[in-house]
């Protein structure tokens, strides 16, 4: 994939002020961790791929949860490694391509949070990816994905002016932080196309700093994400339809895909 | 969770039948159905047979093969359609061979260079499992390098707005016995998360001035994504696979295309 401007990635701080505050998702993964323990007492161990800057992954760790963390973009790591040491954490985190990463550990359970799944573009990075995951999960064990899911509602907004996607405050003055996205689709390759922008706002109201980002997404439906799981080796799996474990009955909502390797 | 036959019966009392009952009334509502012929005939000239044409039905596409002189044999699932086929072809004086089966699990006694699928027939296939053992099966039935290929509507999503729950005239043709109009009116649902499109349809004949006839129909059939068709296509063996979008070849772009897809075994 070629851009012309840079990865949100690249700026891990901005990245923070804009979804740091996201916290719809985080019940969830800290019960599917605490689940995957396998009798009361000690955390089984988890990894987190595509973990970033630590949203759900310090979350995780704050709440005695043994998470390790695989990301490919080495200044989200650096942020996510210096707010962990801030709070008296040290995770295990491994700078690898989610398509192909090696860990010492075998998890119980191995989580893509937040869209992350979507970062794999073509049938083979996602095989790849789910086989990684695979191989790294103990027998019995399961990976946990969340994307959200392309609905009828999604494909027919076509606009082409900016979307505010996230507005926040910033951590220090205070003074609002705006996340617009405008966003070009492919309806037939199931890609969307971002140029994100990030405004800083001063105390009037005023637009004191832009940041511009580009990003792609790779959007998957459910029946696919099942052969996916099939094609990867995975024994069996299940999709739910919401971080509250709701059933898969709409589209355009978050889809909650476990897929178990044979026990 | 409720079934497409639940749905069905919820949106009228009278019973509907499936569309394949009525050969002839079928032939009559389709009879306008010809662009994805030269296509076909063109990959069986290419084959030069054996070609073996799965949900064959009454031979729209099959008997402009065989009057091509290439080698092809039928299936088809319904007895009343391959009866139709029959007799079409003898008509022609051509002998149709034809097989009932079940697309999912059917033996022939031969392999075949090239399997064909037309017609949107593969989306008769309502579930992951019985897809794959289709294609499967159809595998199977290849010569090492032989073609399998198949057309399926890509899901437009302005008809999928546009249409959901609303009674409109599909399809209008002229009964060439009585020269008066047949209408087909349909009334379709789609469910989005199953990707699947129940049909309730009435067609509308006036053989006679002031006669109506209604014949209620009803289907039901599964959707397919582009990357989930090449998912199945490998998840059932076909190592090289190509998705068209449309009949003249041209590559799928757009959501209102035709999927037209072509795989290899090996």
């Amino acid at each position: 994939m070629t851009t012309a401007l840079p990865s949100p990635y690249e700026a891990p701080e901005l990245y923070d002020l804009a979804l740091e505050g996201f916290r719809d998702d985080l019940a969830f993964w800290l019960d599917e961790a605490r689940a995957a323990a396998p009798a009361p007492g000690p955390s089984a161990r988890v990894l987190e791929v595509s973990c970033g800057t630590g949203r759900v992954l310090l979350h995780l760790l704050a709440h005695g949860i043994v998470a390790d963390g695989v990301d490919l973009s080495d200044s989200m790591l650096a942020r996510l490694a210096a707010k962990a040491k801030a709070r008296g954490l040290e995770p295990r985190l491994y700078h690898a391509d989610m398509r192909d990463f090696t860990t010492p550990e075998r998890y119980r359970r191995v989580f893509i949070p937040f869209n992350g799944f979507a970062h794999c573009e073509t049938i083979e990075d996602q095989l790849r990816c789910l086989q990684c995951c695979r191989e790294h999960l103990e027998p019995g064990g399961s990976v946990v994905v969340d994307m959200s899911y392309p609905g009828l509602a999604y494909w027919l907004d076509t606009r082409t002016d900016r979307v505010l996607e996230v507005e926040s405050r910033h951590p220090e003055t205070g003074h609002p932080v705006r996340m617009w996205d405008t966003r070009r689709k492919d309806r037939v390759a199931q890609l969307q196309h971002s140029l994100v922008e990030i405004e800083e706002l001063d105390a009037l109201g005023g637009v004191a700093r832009t940041h511009r980002f580009e990003t792609r997404q790779r959007w998957v439906y459910p029946f696919e994400l099942e052969l996916l799981f099939r094609l990867a080796g995975y024994d069996r799996w299940q999709i739910l339809g919401g971080w509250d474990r709701r059933p898969l009955e709409v589209d355009g909502g978050q889809m909650l895909a476990f897929a178990w390797k044979a026990g | 969770m409720e079934g497409p036959r639940a749905s069905l019966r919820r949106l009228s009392p009278v019973p509907y039948t499936d569309p394949y009952h009525d050969a002839a009334l079928y032939d009559l509502v389709y009879a306008k159905v010809r662009d994805d012929i030269p296509f076909y005939l063109s990959l069986a000239r290419q084959a030069g047979g054996p070609v073996l044409e799965i949900a064959c039905g009454t031979g729209r596409v099959m008997i402009p093969i065989l009057e091509a002189g290439v080698e092809i044999h039928g299936l088809d699932l319904d007895p009343h359609m391959l009866a139709e086929l029959r007799r079409k072809a003898a008509a022609r004086g051509l002998e149709a061979r034809t097989y009932q089966g079940d697309m999912r699990d059917f033996t022939m006694p031969g392999r075949y260079r090239l399997v064909i699928v037309p017609f949107r027939a593969f989306l008769h296939m309502e579930s992951s499992d019985d897809q794959i053992r289709a294609l499967l099966c159809m595998r199977e039935h290849l010569e090492p390098g032989g073609l399998l290929a198949l057309n399926v509507f890509y899901p437009a999503f302005e008809t999928l707005r546009d249409k959901d729950g609303v009674r409109w005239r599909s399809i209008e043709v002229t009964d060439p016995e009585s020269g008066r109009p047949i209408e087909v009116y349909d009334v379709s649902r789609y469910d989005r998360v199953r990707q699947q499109l129940t049909v309730a349809r009435d067609v509308i004949q006036r053989k006679e001035p002031g006669s109506e006839t209604v014949t209620r129909l009803g289907f039901s059939l599964r959707w397919i994504y582009r990357f989930e068709m090449e998912l199945l296509l490998r998840a059932a063996g076909f190592a090289r696979v190509e998705i068209l979008g449309g009949f003249d070849r041209r590559p799928l772009t757009r959501d209102t295309d035709e999927m037209v897809v072509q795989a290899w075994r090996d």
